[in-house]
């Protein structure tokens, strides 16, 4: 249990940090802001494709055909003169015009009809997500007015039974990575800045021990992040509809792990830089790999071979994947063993270094 | 036994252009301070006088030599020796967002005590500034706090490190009278300073440090008499401003 002293020093920093209502704010700063442009451009693919229609078949067989496009979720159908839907295609409004020949449907038995397909070269990418779907479409309208019965369908089903989207898979990596810079900068750059002001000259001449400084700014700390964090996963959950499967103590449970970890990462940063100029570059050269690495925007496993087992053993990876199998996978601390195996390691390596590395008399002088 | 005894104290550099060469920052400084004095230690600047402090402090490792404060040895009981003395820095920012009052509070918590920061304000005159945070302090006020945290603990012996640099005559005169009222209930008082008018008024006994030795010792009166510069025609002409000078030489210093 913590000593009257510890929990003394513990509160004093907890105002301190808590008082800064303005880099607790910032720092959500671009998390938020990551989340929701992420969720945003994840929804826009499921809307409906905009195309034009321009019927110029005055047959029976062309308004159905017309019609039976306007049912289809898949699209958003505009019916109109050919002038207007070459505007709007240029304007960016539909994603390509369909053109109906005069002669469509009027042989509907020995002859095919061929559909003019006017698009816009430079959405070049997202015709080829659409032309199969545009393909299948046509393909099953025409089955219906032939009445022919296919001759099978294909139906979906997820093995894990759930939905799972970009934005799902990049919350917990999110979460890890915004745990991993909060901690670092609010150890390394608070013993920089302290050193800087004198402040850790000063409690090195009362009788405090090292090891009450290190906890008791661990345990504010850890406090601070918990609550951003939360703030974060509010925010995901309630506005942006992000599922978290697992359980959230056990989420939780590898959350504090993680600051922890990265909490005696930034100790050792901040005992090594001497100014704020070389706090921010050694920060960097930490972050910076762990960012791409790590996992935290695709999947490891999408790497070149050669640097995926590098890759795996990062510190972010292991927190990033024991939080994504647990908010995606609803997977149990058990299950995630491997994880925590590989956060105790790093954690024995970085609280070791810390140790050393946080000498009073060095790093106060 | 002084409360302060130091023989032969030591401390060596390595040069800042050449790192392999080493230079003595503090060379051979033997000190002895009675209890219940007020203590200065004079010289320009690089003289050594803040490393000497910092030794008998704990801040800076002892490399040759001695030094006793209330008895115990402070390279072999560093730990004890924080318990009985006070220690105020030329730095004296602290931590943002923190008041005065829980400030003192955090400070008697590392020394494991409960404070009365209102008591301990109001010694320093600063009892309407509970609220108030360091950083909205003017200079004096600063340096008045800097001497409450240094009082939380009751020290035996008070450091100050240049503690009137830089403030004006009004804020220095108000600290030098703290000062000698903490002397008068019985402490023990270090201070270095450039200011010869504060050493010569507020000083029991000086040491003029030089090139990291002392080079003169003694009361401000004796240091006069023995020192001041000639022509030696009556009425003794100079001040200590001009002992000090004789002594350290009139080149100017980094």
């Amino acid at each position: 249990m913590l000593s009257p002293l510890q929990r003394h020093l513990t509160s004093v920093f907890l105002k301190i940090f808590w008082r800064d209502r303005r880099s607790i704010f910032f720092s959500l700063f671009f998390p938020v802001i990551f989340m929701t442009v992420f969720s945003f451009a994840n929804s826009r693919e499921q809307e409906p494709i905009a195309v034009g229609i321009i019927n110029n078949s005055a047959s029976g067989v062309a308004t159905e055909f017309a019609e039976m496009l306007i049912e289809s979720p898949l699209f958003n159908i505009t019916i109109g003169e050919e002038q207007r839907l070459r505007d709007e295609l240029i304007a960016g409004d539909q994603t390509m015009v369909l053109e109906l020949p005069e002669t469509f449907g009027l042989n509907l038995e020995n002859q095919s009809s061929e559909i003019n397909v006017v698009v816009d070269a430079a959405q070049v990418t997202q015709l080829n997500l659409i032309m199969p779907v545009l393909e299948q479409t046509l393909l099953s309208i025409e089955r219906e007015f032939r009445d022919i019965e296919p001759m099978f369908s294909i139906e979906i089903e997820d093995v894990q039974a759930r939905s799972q989207r970009y934005i799902d898979f990049l919350l917990p990596g999110l979460m890890a990575f915004t745990l991993m810079q909060l901690a670092i900068a609010g150890s390394g750059f608070n013993i920089v800045e302290y050193r800087r002001k004198g402040i850790l000259k000063r409690l090195f001449v009362t009788p405090i021990e090292p090891g009450d400084f290190i906890t008791a700014i661990v345990l504010a700390r850890m406090a601070i992040v918990l609550v951003q964090l939360s703030v974060l996963i509010l925010f995901a959950v309630v506005l942006l509809d992000i599922r978290i499967v697992g359980n959230f103590f056990a989420y939780y449970f590898v959350v504090i792990l993680g600051t922890i970890v990265f909490l005696c990462q930034g100790f050792c940063l901040g005992s090594l830089a001497k100014t704020q100029e070389a706090i921010g570059a050694l920060g960097n050269i930490v972050i910076m790999p762990q960012i791409f690495l790590s996992g935290i925007f695709y999947p490891i496993e999408s790497m070149p071979e050669w640097i995926q087992p590098v890759a795996q053993l990062l510190p972010l990876s292991f927190v990033s994947t024991g939080m994504r199998e647990i908010a995606n996978a609803g997977a149990t601390l058990v299950e995630i063993f491997p994880s925590l195996i590989g956060i105790a390691v790093w954690f024995v390596i970085s609280f070791v270094a810390a140790t050393r590395l946080f000498l009073w008399k060095e790093v106060a002088n | 036994m002084p409360i302060i005894e130091v023989r032969d104290l030591a401390k060596q550099y390595p040069l800042p252009d050449n790192k392999s060469e080493k230079f003595f920052a503090v060379n051979g400084v033997s000190l002895q301070i009675e209890a219940g004095e007020i203590f200065g230690i004079l010289g320009p600047n690089g003289a050594g006088k803040t490393t000497t402090l910092e030794m008998l402090e704990g801040l800076n490792d002892i490399d040759g030599g001695e030094a006793f404060i209330d008895e115990i040895d402070v390279s072999q009981n560093p730990y004890k020796v924080k318990e009985v003395i006070g220690v105020q820095l030329q730095a004296n920012e602290y931590f943002d967002n923190v008041n005065l009052e829980e400030l003192l509070g955090l400070f008697g918590a590392l020394y494991n005590r409960d404070i009365d920061p209102k008591a301990l304000l109001k010694k320093v005159q600063l009892e309407d500034k509970a609220k108030a945070k360091p950083a909205n302090l003017s200079g004096g006020q600063k340096q008045r706090f800097s001497i409450a945290c240094a009082l939380v603990n009751e020290p035996k012996v008070l450091f100050l490190d240049e503690p009137t640099t830089g403030l004006d005559p009004q804020a220095k005169r108000n600290l030098w009278d703290l000062v000698r009222n903490l002397n008068k209930s019985g402490m023990t008082i270090v201070l270095t300073t450039h200011n010869m008018e504060e050493a010569e008024e507020l000083c029991d006994r000086l040491a003029i440090m030089d090139k990291g030795k002392i080079i003169a010792e003694g009361t401000p009166q004796e240091l006069i008499l023995e020192h001041a510069p000639e022509p030696p025609e009556a009425p003794l002409h100079g001040d200590l401003e001009d002992v000090f000078l004789v002594l350290t030489g009139h080149g100017l210093r980094e």
